[in-house]
């Protein structure tokens, strides 16, 4: 397989990854680090570490070491310039100590302040971890979001959460199992399992285990479980959870520990196992555990030779006389204190645990290019951490345990305690016996086996081998001893930090960003916390531990994000605004024709022949019932019990305290059916409102809403008459259809229902339909009308034409204080209905008392257009609003409404509008400004 | 019925006036290279590529057909008699979550007092009849919505993962057995969605979205190597669609 790396060719083998083809190519330095651009080498090889971070394709933030390689791809190095092997920005780490200490962008850059662009500038530049291709087109990629259901996920496919997932599976469990590494197996893949992990496979294929393989589980949100597998994340919702997320190897804490070629054990073999790599030729070995031993063992055996293991323990465990017999010098109560170097490790110090710090003579220098260092092994229990799981700190192992799990959530594995393989099969098996059981799965057998196992597994748990607690800092930290390799964190300054009062481990992660960088605390929490222990002479149990956050694993914000959802409603002749190039906008949860071209136009199309207005988008509710006439009364302050069949009556309704909600028609069909309709952004809210005291006082209604069922479209102007008359045979003559009446019939051969109202101020017909006819009755109401002049118009010429016959616009010209009465329809509150309705008892209170503010029209004499919302004022105090503000092609004149002071709202009425540093004059009125007396309206 | 000019079938066809019923996803289905036929009085996408090819797309990954043309009635009545009704006319214990199909027509508990009635439009005036019989003499609202729900209906093996794209509905076949009705989100917007048979599902949604529930079925569906089918495709599946017999 070929691809590339800063543009140089590179080969590797299918199944290799990014970092061990690189590595095998001789390549050590992978990346520069955060803040002081040292060299970076692999350290972990399991996708734990921030050290091997690249772009791929363009794509930042891939980690080489589990990244496969693929045919052709582009892999370039992050943060260092102008390459990775000469960054200018190692000037940082040479000369800027002084100038960088932990929170240092709290204390310098202040001054001059006026340098701050600058500043800022440069700080912006050599932030960050890569760079985005500045294209969006480059930037963006799919991305699917999958939603899953099952009984049982189980989270690490180690050896634990194979025998789970087949447990659990095997007793009938919908179990999904999902895997950091490109194949399940875990450890046991390296340690020589590999056979009993693939048959382990094969039962769970064999029993419907899903498996998502190269996956990391990002957090737990109240039981969703959101998995990203490159360009899908998969939110996984389960009924029980086993957790068998394993260990992490920790590093330790020394002199020149970030140097390429240091790295840990584990890192080392899987090099060696997983892709036939000799990691190094003459390797030191550090250790607190025998797992650092049996590394040794397992490299010296693939060819490296080990030129001593420091053993911090001061008897060292089983393997060392079997490395004794292979020649291997150990060294008990050894650590490794210093890796010497330039480029990589040449050389390593072993010393006496905390003697070198006391005596620079007491270590011996070891020649070497592999430092294998092996701090212990920390359960990974940050996903379970946000479950809500307990920890409690062991002080044998020198790390935090788990303790209580919350209902529900099971561990297995290592992270469970578990050591050897043959335990942490048990402990898996025995966890997915009972997360079948806590479903109701399952047998007596099945139960009988948990049994056992719960025993076997209580005892294994007292059985470990003995480990040594590695101090905060090998040697003396003369040097730079990092603590956190994402964000260049040094012992130093955790210890100043401190110094400077943040000496809680919370304040100190803050502070310092310790914690807080790509590996997300996995290689620094426990270091960071030792250190803060030791500085404040507390406990670790007492100092205790950051707290675990979603994402476990940096991931694409695009991820995140998931594919966009726009839900846009569109009215059924939608596709026909388009043809007619509609200038279309959102409206509400709409899509809306804002005009077609020519908002004048269309205005004057409407005054002077017709117009044709989609108003699909109004709300429409049926009503119901023997009760339909009582419940309406009791929720608009009007009569509507006493409609008569096909007569329609506007409607405000108000909320409790008296103020407008929404506004619309209200038609009656028969004795037990109202069609109601609302403001195209209100519907949704109204419908709610109606369904809440429908069910409260559960009257004889029903409530059926059929806005979306329903086109519509209104048509108007002096000529909308004889355009009705080549439609239907309805008899459409004033006195057979007066305004305000509403008729069934055949509109263009479908049945319709056609109210006569006039939210535009001319002669109007509002024609419904049942949708899926909606664009036959556009089209043939089009067609119809051509000969008369008929135009389609938008929203904003209808703007206009409301404007004119100041018709309030609920939303635009009303606020949340608006009450019928200053907002001049006082007419339409009936205090003398007999019938409770909402919000009576506040309307009777705002009639009791003078108005304060009134709504009213008002015209602009110098043909400035005030901005909606511009400031009323009284001398140089605000008074008041403008809600709406249009030229009238049809008045020649500007023409608005706005909120007054009650003393301002007459006619004739003079005002100031204060508008982006302009004042404008203007003259009150309290009618409309077209056809006052409303005889257009009623032609 | 006084809101009778919701009822489809009072429209006139004459000499100057041909009213075509048509589905939200019409102009989508087209693009797609639906090749459409009229009935009863809807334009109905019949095909895209050959019965063939999308029975093999069925088998293989998914289909998905515009069915916006099925009728929709819906019923509200009181609790007890809206059960009995449902008992009478499904032969079934009223159960929310819990729809039956009978001679064609799915009937499904929407709300304890909200029933929603969904077959051909073909069977839409007996249907009616049915129900205006059995509604006779009670306290009832029956009003046609089949304008109000356009439907998609998604089957074959990746079904249920095409759903899992836009969805968080629970469809798997323990929990969204067939006959099984689950009102919720789709691709964020209200929705029904009816198991209607193995790896056969009917989703409901609102008319004025169906150009966007289009897009985002397609989005999921191609990509798991779905293609949109015709409603002639639907009718000639392996698995019928699973009924009380009468």
């Amino acid at each position: 397989v070929r691809f590339t790396f800063d543009g140089r060719p590179v080969e590797g083998y299918e199944g290799d990854t990014i970092g061990s083809a690189l590595y095998a190519a001789g390549r050590r330095t992978f990346s520069r680090s955060f803040k002081y651009h040292r060299r970076r080498g692999l350290l972990c090889c399991a996708g734990q570490c921030p050290n091997c971070i690249v772009s791929v394709d363009g794509a930042p933030g891939a980690r080489a070491c589990t990244e496969p390689i693929r045919d052709g791809i582009q892999v370039k190095h992050l943060n260092a310039s102008p390459a990775l092997e000469f960054d200018v920005m190692r000037s940082v780490d040479l000369f800027g100590g002084p100038l960088t200490p932990p929170g240092f962008y709290y204390k310098t850059f202040i001054r001059p302040r006026r340098l701050w662009p600058v500043y800022e500038k440069v700080l912006r530049h050599v932030a960050g971890l890569g760079t985005l291709p500045r294209s969006g087109r480059d930037r963006a990629w799919r991305t699917e979001y999958r939603r899953r259901h099952a009984d049982v996920l189980v989270t690490g496919g180690g050896v634990a959460g194979l025998r789970a997932a087949v447990a659990a599976a095997e007793l009938g469990a919908d179990v999904v199992m999902v895997d950091e590494g490109p194949e399940p197996g875990g450890r046991a893949l390296t340690d020589g399992g590999r056979q009993t992990v693939g048959s382990m496979r094969e039962k769970a294929q064999a029993a419907n285990v899903e498996v998502i393989a190269g996956a990391s589980a990002l957090g737990w949100f109240d039981g969703l479980v959101p998995v990203w597998q490159g360009g899908t994340l998969h939110q996984i919702r389960a009924q029980q959870h086993v957790f068998a997320t394993g260990t992490i190897e920790q590093p330790l804490v020394f002199s020149g520990n970030d140097l390429p070629g240091v790295m840990l054990s584990g890192a080392a073999c899987r090099l060696a196992a997983l892709y036939a790599i000799k990691p190094g030729n003459r390797a030191v070995v550090a250790t607190t555990s025998d797992r650092g031993l049996e590394a040794a063992i397992s490299l010296h055996r693939r060819g490296v030779e080990i030129a001593a293991v420091a053993d911090l323990r001061p008897t060292p465990g089983v393997h060392a006389d079997a490395l004794k017999k292979l020649g291997v010098e150990v060294l008990p109560g050894h650590t490794v204190v210093q890796a010497q170097g330039r480029k990589c490790v040449s050389g390593a110090i072993l010393a006496p645990v905390g003697a070198f710090a006391h005596d620079p003579n007491a270590g011996r220098t070891f020649e070497c290019d592999l430092v294998a260092v092996s701090g212990g092994f920390v359960p990974c229990v940050s996903l379970l951490s946000q479950a809500g799981a307990k920890t409690r700190y062991d002080s044998t192992s020198g790390y935090f345990a788990l303790g209580d799990l919350p209902p529900g959530i099971r561990a297995a594995g290592e992270v469970a305690g578990m050591e050897d393989i043959e335990a942490c099969s048990r402990s898996g098996t025995l966890a997915g016996l009972e997360a079948a059981h806590a479903l109701g799965l399952g047998n007596q057998a099945s139960r009988r086996a948990a049994d056992e196992l719960r025993q076997w597994v209580g005892s294994a748990r007292e059985r470990r081998a003995p480990v040594a607690v590695p101090p905060a800092v090998c040697g003396d930290a003369s040097g730079k001893s990092f603590v956190c390799p994402c964000e260049d964190v040094t012992a130093k300054d955790i210890r100043l930090s401190i110094v400077e009062g943040y000496d809680s481990i919370e304040l100190c992660k803050r502070y310092t960003t310790v914690t807080m960088g790509p590996c997300q605390g996995r290689m620094c929490e426990l270091q960071a916390v030792r250190l803060m222990a030791q500085h404040i002479g507390r406990g670790l149990a007492e100092v205790g531990t950051t707290t675990a956050r979603p994402p476990f694993t940096s991931v694409p914000m695009g991820v995140l994000a998931g594919p966009p959802f726009e839900p846009a409603k569109r009215s059924a002749m939608h596709a026909r605004h388009r043809e007619l190039r509609a200038n279309v906008m959102w409206a509400g949860d709409w899509r809306r024709p804002y005009d077609y071209g020519d908002p004048e136009g269309e205005v004057l199309a409407v005054h002077r022949d017709a117009g044709l207005i989609d108003v699909s988008t109004l709300g429409k509710l049926l009503v119901r019932g023997p009760d339909a006439g009582e419940f309406l009364d009791r929720l608009y302050p009007n009569r509507l019990s006493n409609l008569k069949p096909g007569r329609i009556r506007y409607g405000v309704i108000n909320s409790d305290a008296g103020r407008i909600i929404d506004d619309g028609t209200i038609c009656r069909l028969d004795e037990e059916t109202f069609y109601v309709t609302t403001t195209s952004s209100g519907a949704g809210a109204v419908e709610e409102w109606f369904q809440w005291w429908l069910t409260d006082w559960g009257l004889r209604a029903y409530l059926t809403d059929v806005t979306q069922g329903i086109a519509a479209v209104n048509l108007a102007g002096p000529r909308a008459r004889k355009i009705m008359a080549e439609v239907t045979e309805l008899d459409c003559s004033n006195d057979a259809f007066k305004y305000l009446d509403g008729r069934r019939g055949l509109v263009a051969g479908v049945p319709c229902l056609i109210l006569r109202i006039g939210f535009v101020g001319e002669l109007g017909y509002e024609i419904h339909c049942p949708s899926a006819y909606g664009e036959h009755l556009w089209d043939a109401l089009l067609r119809a009308g051509a000969p008369h002049g008929l135009r389609p118009f938008g929203l904003e010429p209808q703007r206009v034409l409301r404007l004119q016959k100041l018709h309030v616009l609920v939303g635009q010209d009303t606020d949340s204080e608006s009450t019928p009465f200053g907002a001049a329809m006082p007419w339409i509150v009936k205090l003398d209905k007999e019938e409770d309705f909402i919000g009576r008892w506040a309307l009777e209170r705002y009639a009791s008392q003078p108005l304060e503010t009134a709504l009213v029209g008002f015209t602009l004499e110098d043909g400035q257009v005030p901005t909606e919302g511009a400031v009323v004022l009284d001398g140089a105090a605000p008074i008041g609003q403008v809600t709406s503000s249009r030229f009238s092609p049809v008045l020649q004149r500007v023409i608005g409404m706005a909120w007054v002071p009650a003393g301002h709202a007459s006619d004739g009425a003079r005002i100031r509008i204060a508008d982006h540093g302009r004042t404008l004059e203007a003259q009150v009125t309290t009618k409309p400004f077209y056809d006052p007396e409303g005889e257009v309206l009623r032609s | 019925v006084s809101s009778d000019f919701l009822s489809l079938e009072s429209a006139a066809q004459s000499d100057r006036f041909s009213p075509v019923l048509r589905s939200p996803m019409e102009r989508q289905a087209r693009a797609a290279g639906g090749q459409f036929e009229l009935r009863d009085g809807w334009a109905v996408a019949v095909t895209y590529s050959s019965p063939e090819k999308e029975a093999q797309t069925v088998r293989r990954a998914a289909g998905w057909a515009d069915t916006s043309h099925l009728a929709k009635l819906e019923l509200q009545a009181a609790p007890e008699d809206l059960h009995a009704i449902f008992s009478d006319n499904a032969f079934a214990r009223f159960e929310l979550g819990s729809a039956r199909r009978t001679a064609g027509t799915w009937w499904c508990p929407l709300a304890p007092s909200r029933l929603l009635v969904v077959c051909e439009p073909a069977r839409v005036a007996p249907v009616r009849g049915q129900l205006e019989e059995a509604i006779s003499g009670i306290h009832s609202s029956l009003v046609e919505v089949t304008t109000a729900f356009a439907a998609l209906t998604v089957v074959g093996p990746a079904a249920q993962e095409v759903f899992a794209r836009f969805c968080a509905l629970d469809l798997r076949p323990q929990v969204t057995p067939v006959g099984a009705v689950r009102p919720g989100s789709v691709a964020r917007q209200p929705g029904i969605v009816i198991c209607e048979g193995e790896q056969r599902f009917l989703m409901l949604f609102g008319w004025a979205v169906g150009e966007y529930v289009w897009r985002q079925v397609e989005e999921a569906a191609t990509h798991l190597g779905g293609a949109p089918v015709g409603v002639d495709a639907l009718a000639a599946l392996d698995a019928p669609l699973q009924e009380v017999r009468l």
